[in-house]
């Protein structure tokens, strides 16, 4: 026969609103013939030959064949969002029909994560993901902490591995681990936020270890697969050869002011009636007028708590700018009164944020490339604070003939920061505003003066006569504006696959994937700060010698490579049996290698920033080099039988450097299956789709680098004396692999024709031979010390449920509900090698001996400190008047890990008008509040003033009728009586447990809240799609039970959660998208 | 075609191959693994005077447990709050990792040593001075704590160390220190410049050790189950410090890290935490102590000196400063010194142990050191013995009590040492903090909050075995 060639024309309409679907890719297979459908949904393509189909692919939508045997071909595509052929990709890049997979995935398109948009895309994972605990910070430029399914391991890494197009990318956050302590520091962020979410496709969540197997040690925790955006194969002779996108938009950010204190306005600076000549007056008094007579009233500037003086607007008083001599009110008396509206939340200024980029796609029919650039630019709430990102973006593939094809992609990041906040308690303005601070410190005139002088003058000065010389705090002014920090991060990512398919059956696949940055993080102490630990410490684990100026930088560069070469085939077998799998290798290596170094002992030249401008001789850099490596083999063979019955088998075996010779060796074997039972139910019109699923796999972890060996630990030179010192840390040559296995079933099922569905699992994984860096008793000589011990359980569920309550031709309402509960217990923790058991394991410590811990029986991350004794449920109160504190400190007072958590997107749509809000929530868990302990005790909360049952106000004097009476009872049981004096520490630390600080961090939020018109698109348009959109993060905190802050703030990424120390409010951002395409 | 997938199949192998074994990875290149055990035996002694030294809050507050200082406004500390700031943690940490394993490993180490040097001799030498210096940091711990880890303490497989019986804790110090002192051979060298202290000289370091034990058995002189007399005698006679030549100083250095750190903490913190006491200050005043200007700064004018009240919150302004020489960078500390050695001295002699002078001629030698020390003169010292309060037949008070305040003066610089006086000679009279008693002042340290979590078995065994994890719980030999 001739071949005949035709013209076969249609349109391609979307089956959800009918409505034509421009640029669909449309190919007849077996030939490169390819075209795509123009902006009404229509297309033409001639068809050379008989017998042939056409495939019709779109982005979001499922790909859709049929024969090429009529002239007209009108075909409807479904979004793949609600498809039950939904094609996902898994583990090693491949691509599998979801409804075969024995395990829990979740994907989320890319549009979920670029509609909102915070900096980095992980923080639009939350509340959209079952199962994935998603925590941020309003560190500018912040790190995130993701966790899915709870935490495994009680010291090592608990974040989500990240995969982009089939290579991990390193995700580990640069801080140090003072930052991480909440001891002080910047948070440097989590360099994942390097991708660019504009060229993000999509997010697939793979959760369990029957997913993650075959990714070897690093998947014990879950993985994050992003697929990002690529370019069509289109037809040479169509007239949209290429596509342009532009987006741009701004956000703006305020501070949500529940999450930020209240300052009572009734007394002023001081810590109670100490002062004057005799110490005891509410003020000092001395000689301002020069008239020979001390008898002028000084505001004690030295003191940072609010115990002092009560405030009254007749009473003159000279205040800190009274000793300034370039102040208005210079060797002037003013007003005592508190700062009112010029108080510290005028300190922060509107975040604004603008990201622009565009993208350029395009192809012939034997290659498509995508092209993108984002231009990000944020200026953070702190003065003098701002983020810079540049991103660019390259990938492309070509089919060199039938048989090989090859794909590149090439990413360039260049994030620069000038100005993060501090964190912690050391030196963060966070911690002064919470914790300490004189209620009549006056913003608006701390700025004023540091604009007039340029020097530190500010309202915490050592005394009247040392106007410039700050004891406890800088003017935050001239801390935002002179100690700034800044950092600056070059990275490349990218990989180079080839592809060659040997025939039907059987392809091949080799890749090289490399994702490298270097860093620089340069700090600053200007002339005139307060002096503060600084630099390098002289002994490992110490803040650095208290300076008085001083610069450091720190160099790091980190390289990862990636070899996989595998081959995949696939055969149907007979019409009821198919066939598919794999086998491959992965060969990575890892470099991390740091120099930091810092000035000692101060600056010479003022404002010279640089190592050379030290007082003293600086102190050796410290240098870090780090090598590492894991050689893995795996295979998969996967069975399917009558498309309803599927098995999975896989293997990978791993050999890492980071484990002694004789045992780096781990295997990690996986098995799932899935029964699509509603292939046997047809006769049920009302179910559309129902699979239940099974699945049992291991997963392993290695050690960290150099953590078999021992070294010395090299403290500075005492002279020209040297010093060494064991470390800290004890090494250990016997450390075997760690291993978390898991056992998981699933249900899903979808009803009523697509408008109902869920997707449930339920899962319990046990981590064995965990290694651990253990906290020890320092009687052995050390802090901590590896192990391979401890059995932790985590046990859970997860549902998701999307619905479509309501639908028609222009309206539809559709709700999706994520919900997680995850119970972890620690079954044992080990024996030590003369055989006694620990029970107890100290994952972090903080400040006032509250610490978190690993106890054995209870949930990993119990908070553990003094409690108030009771008696028959009543606390006690002692003879003092003062609650009783227990002397034990290993009473256990809460635990991080939250009961549930919850997300709702409830999405409207009218016609080209699309509304969408998304509710969070966690339900318990506890966190820790050091600024409440200090703030409670410095008297700067409403909570400290006011009157007392007497009608009197409780600051009084006891003998005045002053005073408060804590409920409780005596030791005996009688009610308490005594009336004791609401002072200093009355309601804070000082006369109070722990447990009066540790508060239940529950929460619902609006997380997320957009409103969005897709512009009509007709033909005389220049462009082919628009959208324009407003948009809102943070909106409204609905509930929560920690005061004057975020139950989700703490210090930064890691496993040292539960603590809120110096904590940043959380900020309200509100803005506008605007996306065309042309 | 088959050109390229040829150069990109031997690219790939290629790249494989370049990589590193994986066994050869896994090194840490900038660390060092095997060090001269003098670097180690360096690095306890500076940890050591370090944390004795230390006025940090965080690390020691016994400059306030002994009423020298007290705080000026976050009072915490001196009303006996360790728990906020974990210090009993830090100072145990201190004691045991940052010192005691260091001397474990440095002596460790001298056994491996085959260098030229180290002849047979030297080492014993060396190894001698790891230990003298063990006993000394175990001996600070039992008298802080009780019951400490002794037998199971420094080995790593033993996670839950437990706490050994206090008393049995000293008389196995006591044979270690014998066996040390035998041990020194003084014709040889030992660690040279590594040893900050005494520079190497071995006579010294066996003045050292027999002071340490005339200290350590008149600390149990009322326990004579360890035959203090016996101890005492032996020690004198084996040779204590013989002049203030003999003090064991530790000089610091003008540049950080390695100043004194008073300085740190007092000048380069910026921060205004202490004032002296009315406790010490009325006491020297009473007593027109030539050490006054030493001591404490002329911040209130030339000759006016007057003490925060112990407990209470102080107006940084209104009150003595402690003096320039005390805040200096390169202020020398004192390990052991000759004054301490004739107080030491003094009360056995007062107790009718056999010593070959009288207690007042000790204690005369004991004050007019102290004097001298601070840079008074002899002139001085003189006329201050003849004060009819200082001079020991006239002064008031029993023997202890004389002995104690002088003693207490005299070790200004030196919380641990002058509250440790207090507590076994009950002597001078201290100044409970407002709401407080004479009861309530610590007659000893608590355990770690950390033992609590880690070790809490046998921290709870050594509690009740010493009568409570108390600060008021009294030592064994804490009888009177």
């Amino acid at each position: 026969m001739f071949a005949q060639s035709r013209v076969i024309k249609g349109v391609v309409k979307d089956s959800e609103t009918g409505e034509g679907i421009p640029g669909v890719g449309i190919l007849v297979v077996g030939s490169t013939t390819a075209t795509t459908s123009d902006i009404n949904g229509g297309y033409s393509i001639t068809v050379e030959g008989e017998g042939k189909k056409l495939i019709f692919s779109y982005v979001g939508y499922a790909n859709q064949t049929v024969d090429a045997d009529k002239e007209v071909i009108d075909v409807t595509l479904m979004p793949s969002s609600t498809v039950l052929n939904e094609t996902v990709v898994t583990a090693l890049g491949v691509s599998r029909e979801k409804k075969s997979l024995g395990y829990a995935t979740q994907q989320i398109g890319g549009d979920q994560v670029t509609a909102v948009k915070s900096g980095n895309f992980v923080n639009q994972i939350s509340g959209k993901v079952a199962g994935a605990r998603v925590r941020n910070n309003s560190n500018m430029g912040g790190s995130t902490n993701i966790i899915i399914r709870g935490a495994t391991s009680i010291v090592s890494n608990n974040q989500a591995l990240f995969v982009v197009d089939g290579v991990p990318m390193n995700n580990d956050a640069t801080n140090g681990a003072n930052q991480k302590s909440s001891r002080g520091g910047f948070d440097y962020g989590s360099p994942i936020s390097d991708i660019n979410p504009e060229d993000i496709e999509s997010i697939n969540v793979l959760k369990g270890a029957a997913a993650t197997a075959l990714y070897g040690s690093r998947a014990a925790r879950g993985v994050i697969i992003v697929t990002t955006k690529k370019g069509r194969l289109a037809a040479a002779d169509t007239r949209r050869r290429f596509g342009v996108t532009l987006n741009s938009n701004l956000t703006l950010g305020t501070i949500d002011k529940s999450t930020f204190p209240t300052y009572q306005q009734e007394y002023g600076g001081g810590y109670g009636k100490f002062y004057g000549p005799n110490g005891d007056e509410w003020f000092d008094k001395g000689d301002v007028t020069g008239d020979g007579t001390a008898d002028d009233l000084i505001v004690p500037t030295y003191e940072d708590a609010s115990y002092g003086g009560k405030f009254d607007p007749s009473l003159m008083v000279y205040q800190w700018d009274a000793f300034v001599p370039k102040s208005k009110n210079y060797h002037k008396k003013t007003p005592w009164v508190g700062a009112g509206e010029n108080g510290p939340a005028t300190f922060f200024n509107k975040a604004m944020s603008t990201t622009n980029g565009f993208s350029i796609d395009g192809g012939t029919n034997k290659g498509a490339f995508r092209v993108s650039y984002s231009n990000g630019n944020e200026s953070g709430i702190m003065p003098n604070s701002s983020l810079k990102k540049n991103s660019f973006g390259f990938n492309g593939g070509l089919e060199l003939n039938d048989k090989l094809s090859t794909s590149v992609s090439a990413n360039y990041v260049n994030t620069r920061a000038i100005g993060r906040n501090e964190t912690g308690y050391n030196d963060n303005l966070m911690s002064s505003h919470r914790q300490w601070i004189q209620t009549n410190a006056n913003y608006a005139d701390l700025k004023e003066i540091y604009e007039l002088t340029d020097a530190n003058y500010g309202w915490n000065p050592q005394s009247w006569t040392d106007p410039v010389v700050p004891i406890f705090w800088n003017n935050p002014y001239f801390q935002r504006y002179k100690n700034f920090q800044n950092d600056q991060r070059n990275r490349f990512f990218g990989n180079l696959t080839m592809n060659y398919k040997v025939n039907d059956i059987i392809s091949l696949m080799a890749r090289i994937g490399v994702d490298t940055y270097s860093t620089l993080q340069e700090e600053r102490l200007a002339v005139g700060s307060l002096a503060q630990g600084f630099g390098i410490p002289s002994i490992a684990g110490n803040l650095g010698p208290a300076s008085p100026s001083g610069y450091s930088r720190l160099n790091k560069n980190f390289g990862e490579t990636n070899f996989d070469l595998m081959a995949n085939f696939k055969k149907d077998l007979n019409e009821n049996f198919n066939i598919s799998g794999l086998i491959g290798s992965n060969i990575r290596r890892s470099s991390d290698a740091s120099v930091w170094s810092s000035t000692n002992g101060g600056l010479v030249v003022p404002e010279l920033y640089s190592i050379s401008n030290s007082v003293n001789a600086p102190l050796p850099s410290v240098e870090n080099a780090a090598l590492y490596g894991v050689n893995g083999y795996f295979a998969a063979v996967s069975f399917g039988y009558q498309r309803f019955l599927f098995l999975d088998v896989t293997a990978r075996q791993d050999y890492s450097s980071t484990l002694p010779v004789d045992k780096n060796a781990f295997f990690y074997p996986g098995v799932s299956g899935s029964f699509v039972f509603s292939e046997k139910l047809k006769n049920l019109t009302w179910l559309d789709f129902g699979k239940v699923r099974l699945n049992y796999a291991n997963v392993g972890n290695d050690a960290p680098f150099a953590s078999i060996a021992d070294v010395y630990d090299k403290p500075s030179a005492f002279g020209s004396t040297p010093l060494f010192s064991l470390p800290n840390a004890k090494n250990n040559e016997d450390l075997k692999p760690e291993i978390s296995s898991t056992t998981e079933a699933g249900l899903e099922m979808v009803f009523f024709k697509k408008r109902l569905g869920f997707d449930f699992a339920v899962y319990n994984t046990n981590t064995t031979n965990q290694i651990f860096n253990v906290t020890v008793s320092t009687a052995t000589g050390y802090s901590s010390k590896f192990v391979n011990a401890g059995k932790i359980q985590n046990k859970g569920m997860e549902l998701s449920v999307f619905g479509t309550p309501l639908k028609t031709k222009d309206f539809s309402w559709t709700v999706t509900l994520n919900y997680a509960s995850n119970r972890n217990k620690v079954i044992e923790l080990f024996k030590d090698e003369s055989g006694v058991e620990v029970k107890n394991l100290q994952i972090a410590s903080f400040q006032q001996g509250v610490t978190l811990n690993a106890t054995v029986g209870e949930a990993l991350g119990s908070l553990k400190g003094t409690d108030y004794v009771y008696k028959d449920g009543k606390k006690v109160v002692g003879a003092n008047g003062y609650y009783v504190k227990t002397t034990t400190t290993d009473n256990t007072l809460g635990n991080i890990n939250p009961d549930f958590t919850a997300g709702i997107t409830n999405t409207l749509t009218y016609k080209n008008w699309s509304y969408s809000f998304l509710i969070d929530m966690q339900q318990g868990g506890s966190v820790w509040s050091v600024d409440m302990a200090y703030g409670l005790a410095t008297g700067i909360y409403p909570e400290s003033v006011g009157n007392n049952d007497l009608g009197n106000p409780v600051r009084n004097d006891v003998s005045a009728g002053g005073g408060v009476i804590f409920e409780g009872v005596l030791a005996d049981g009688t009610p308490n009586t005594k009336r004791v004096a609401a002072d200093y520490g009355a309601w804070g630390y000082v006369r109070n447990p722990n447990a009066k600080f540790v508060y239940d961090a529950s929460y619902v939020k609006l997380r997320e809240m957009s409103l969005s018109y897709h512009i009509p698109v007709k033909k005389e348009h220049f462009f082919t799609g628009a959208s324009v959109g407003l948009v809102g993060s943070n909106l409204w905190i609905i509930h929560k039970n920690l005061p004057y802050a975020d139950p989700e703030a703490g210090a930064s990424a890691g496993n040292t959660q539960g603590a809120q120390i110096g904590v940043m409010p959380l900020i309200r951002t509100y803005g506008f998208n605007l996306t065309l395409q042309f | 075609m088959k050109k390229l997938l040829t150069s990109l199949l031997v690219l790939i192998i290629a790249t494989i191959m370049s990589c590193k074994k994986l066994t050869d990875l896994n090194e840490d290149t900038k660390s060092a693994t095997k060090v001269p055990s003098g670097t180690l035996f360096s690095n306890a002694m500076k940890n050591l005077v370090d944390q004795e030294t230390s006025p940090n809050v965080n690390l020691n507050v016994f400059r306030a447990f002994a009423q020298y200082w007290t705080e000026t406004t976050y009072t915490d500390e001196s009303k006996y709050d360790v728990f906020t700031r974990k210090i009993p943690d830090a100072e145990f940490r201190i004691l045991y990792r940052d010192v005691l394993n260091d001397l474990k490993e440095a002596k460790r180490i001298v056994a491996t040593e085959t260098d030229i040097e180290s002849s047979a001799a030297v080492k014993k030498n060396k190894t001698a001075l790891t230990e003298i210096l063990t006993v000394y940091t175990f001996h600070r711990a039992v008298d802080l704590y009780g019951n400490v880890p002794y037998e199971d303490a420094l080995d790593i497989k033993k996670l839950s160390p437990k706490y050994d019986d206090a008393q049995t804790v000293y008389s196995k110090l006591f044979t270690r220190l014998d066996a040390a002192i035998a041990d020194l051979n003084t014709a040889e060298d030992s660690f040279g410049d590594a040893d900050i202290i005494y520079g190497g000289d071995v006579a010294k370091w066996k003045k050292f050790a027999n002071s340490l034990k005339l200290k350590m058995a008149i600390s149990v002189a009322d326990v004579s189950a360890l035959d203090p007399q016996g101890k005492v005698a032996s020690a004198v006679s084996g040779g204590v410090l013989a002049s203030a030549a003999d003090n064991a100083v530790f000089q610091y250095l003008g540049t950080s890290p390695n100043t004194n750190p008073v300085y740190v903490d007092l000048v380069a913190s910026g921060r205004h935490d202490w004032v002296p006491t009315n406790t010490l200050v009325d006491k020297m005043n009473t007593l027109v102590d030539p050490r006054r200007d030493d001591y404490f700064d002329d911040n209130l004018g030339a000759g006016v000196y007057k003490g925060g009240t112990y407990g209470a919150s102080n107006s940084y302004a209104i009150y003595t400063h402690v003096s320039a020489a005390v805040e200096d960078p390169t202020n020398p500390a004192l390990l052991m010194d000759y004054a301490e050695v004739q107080f030491y001295l003094a009360e056995a002699a007062a107790r009718g142990f056999s010593v070959p002078g009288t207690a007042e001629s000790y204690y005369n030698a004991g004050i007019t050191a102290s004097i001298l020390y601070w840079g008074g003169s002899a002139a001085e010292a003189t006329a201050y013995l003849l004060n009819p309060a200082v001079a020991y037949t006239t002064a008031a008070g029993t023997y202890k009590e004389k002995i104690a305040n002088q003693a207490w003066i005299a070790y200004f610089n030196r919380g641990l040492l002058g509250w440790t006086t207090w507590r076994r000679l009950d002597a001078p009279v201290f100044n409970p903090p407002s709401g407080m008693t004479i009861a309530d002042i610590p007659k000893r340290f608590t355990y770690p909050i950390g033992e609590q979590t880690l070790n809490n078995a046998n921290y709870t065994s050594a509690a009740s075995a010493i009568g409570g994890d108390k600060l008021t719980t009294k030592l064994f030999w804490d009888k009177f």
